[in-house]
């Protein structure tokens, strides 16, 4: 292959590249340094350097503190409990009921219903409860199916040798789970809660839909509904802050994640 | 013990099957006893229902087969352009991929706005024609490519476009299903972006519909949901196979 060619087709694959690229650019990047922008001045008529007075404004909003808090506790209780559910039940379903097909298809199902679907029933089956309880389980419902495809992936790669080499020695059911499952697992196991950390930030549309309305009840309050509200006042420089605690906040999250995940990577 | 478990599993899996069967069955049921009623008035006096509907699916459809053209190139450009560049726009796509939309809405927003794009069909289809997720899950997928395949017909041919069509998609076909399915039901779920981008009501979807529920009469809720959810329904039982076997290679590759 004569060199000018493969030049040619380098070229060419760059070239495909890039609609993405440019898609992604126009619709995500270039606005959001606009947005940082946005974030620094006074308003949108009055385009003057702040400093950081709006992040503090944010701050200070006792509405934004609210969804913060609401955000961070739905996460610190929901993430833990579907992870908890989601390894056991993986486990349970690979040491026991292999054929079982059915019983893993139940718990994945949920995660392609579309939420919107499902909310009416949900509606009637949980009436008139009070508290986070139907959100949570929504929550557990609908993202149990990805941490358990995820786990039993991982669960698939350990060879059984392990566990008879670990039965001779005379550990238990329970003890080889601790002690072999869980640490060969352990990058499914970072991967899966770093999904779910997200994904209970991205909870709104459950939310939403089940309560009906911009305002719900003080402890269903999270990030999204602050931002919904802003975004129909169309202050854009309240957005923009919060928008920014966000991505901050969410970077820090996934960073920390994907690292956690490579770190414990299991290798041969 | 062991029956013991096998039991619990089995009524755990219809527990988590019970909402969906339970929606199927108050379609059809209505003061204690079987009943077409709830359907009738879907059907003949719910007139906003019909346009919101057929939006739902002419969003996710358009979206889902343009995004293949941009996805499928974009994912073999990665692979093929051995440089420092291609790792940088990847672990970008990654990111993006995990932010949620708090943080890529108001982006969006502003871009929309930019180009005049906003209260328009496009401002629904466009950013997620250029959603990242599903260059990703294709990126993994080709990584385990055969690259050797890929030279031989470059003896043939110095045409991208060949080669993609020839070489890459016959190989690519389960996952190209995959992406497909997914990025599907996710704009088929879509919320938030119609709620805040689009003021005319004719061209929101069928999240939004059932999102303002309260201002239609209860009944028509559970047909309005079975009509929502067979389409995926449907989808899945085809496929499901190949998108277990998918949501693997995905997260084989971030690992």
């Amino acid at each position: 292959m004569s060199v000018n060619r493969k030049l040619r087709w380098e070229q060419k694959c760059i070239f495909c590249i890039l609609p993405g690229f440019l898609g992604t650019a126009v619709f995500a990047l270039i606005p959001f340094f606009r947005m940082i922008y946005y974030a620094f001045v006074r308003s949108q008529f009055r385009r003057e350097f702040v400093f950081f007075r709006n992040f503090i404004r944010v701050w200070e909003n006792d509405y934004f503190r609210l969804a913060l808090k609401n955000s961070i506790f739905l996460l610190l209780r929901d993430v833990p409990v579907l992870m908890l559910t989601a390894v056991t039940l993986s486990i349970l379903l690979h040491f026991f009921f292999k054929k079982d097909a059915w019983v893993k298809a139940a718990f994945i199902l949920p995660m392609v219903i579309p939420t919107a679907g499902i909310v009416p029933v949900w509606k009637t089956i949980f009436g008139d409860l009070t508290g986070t309880l139907p959100v949570d389980l929504l929550f557990l419902w609908k993202n149990i199916g990805i941490c358990m495809i995820l786990m039993t992936a991982a669960l698939e790669k350990i060879p059984d040798s392990v566990y008879d080499a670990a039965k001779t020695d005379g550990a238990g059911f329970i003890k080889t789970q601790l002690f072999i499952t869980i640490p060969m697992t352990a990058p499914a196991l970072f991967f899966g809660t770093l999904l779910s950390v997200m994904n209970s930030y991205k909870i709104f549309k459950e939310s939403f839909l089940y309560y009906g309305t911009s305002y719900p009840p003080d402890y269903a309050y999270t990030l999204q509904y602050y931002m919904n509200n802003h975004f129909l006042k169309l202050d854009y420089q309240s957005l923009a802050a919060s928008s920014i605690y966000n991505t901050l906040l969410s970077l820090l999250l996934i960073l920390t994640g994907l690292r956690l995940t490579k770190k414990f990577q299991y290798t041969e | 013990m062991k029956k013991a478990i096998h039991f619990i599993l089995s009524a755990l899996a219809l527990l988590f099957l019970f909402p969906v069967i339970e929606t199927f069955f108050l379609s059809f049921y209505s003061n204690g006893g079987f009943t077409l009623k709830a359907w009738r008035e879907l059907f003949f006096d719910c007139f906003i229902f019909y346009p919101m509907f057929w939006n739902s699916v002419l969003y996710s459809s358009v979206i889902t087969a343009g995004s293949l053209f941009i996805i499928v190139p974009g994912a073999f450009g990665l692979i093929m352009v051995k440089k420092k560049i291609s790792k940088w726009i990847f672990f970008l796509y990654l990111v993006l991929m995990m932010m949620p939309l708090q943080v890529t809405l108001l982006p969006n927003y502003i871009g929309l706005r930019d180009l005049h794009l906003l209260d328009t069909g496009m401002c629904i289809i466009l950013p997620m024609l250029f959603s990242v997720f599903g260059t990703v899950l294709m990126h993994q997928y080709m990584e385990n490519m055969e690259i050797s395949q890929i030279e031989a017909a470059r003896l043939e041919t110095n045409s991208v476009f060949r080669v993609l069509l020839h070489i890459v998609m016959p190989q690519m076909k389960s996952c190209i299903y995959a992406v497909s399915f997914f990025t599907f039901i996710e704009s088929y779920n879509m919320l938030e972006q119609p709620m805040l981008f689009l003021k005319n009501k004719r061209l929101q979807n069928l999240t939004v519909f059932i999102a303002d529920a309260d201002q239609y009469t209860g009944d028509i809720l559970f047909p309005a949901s079975v009509i929502f959810i067979v389409p995926v329904l449907l989808f899945y039982l085809l496929l499901h196979e190949s998108l277990q076997q998918n949501v693997c290679k995905l997260t084989g590759g971030c690992l």
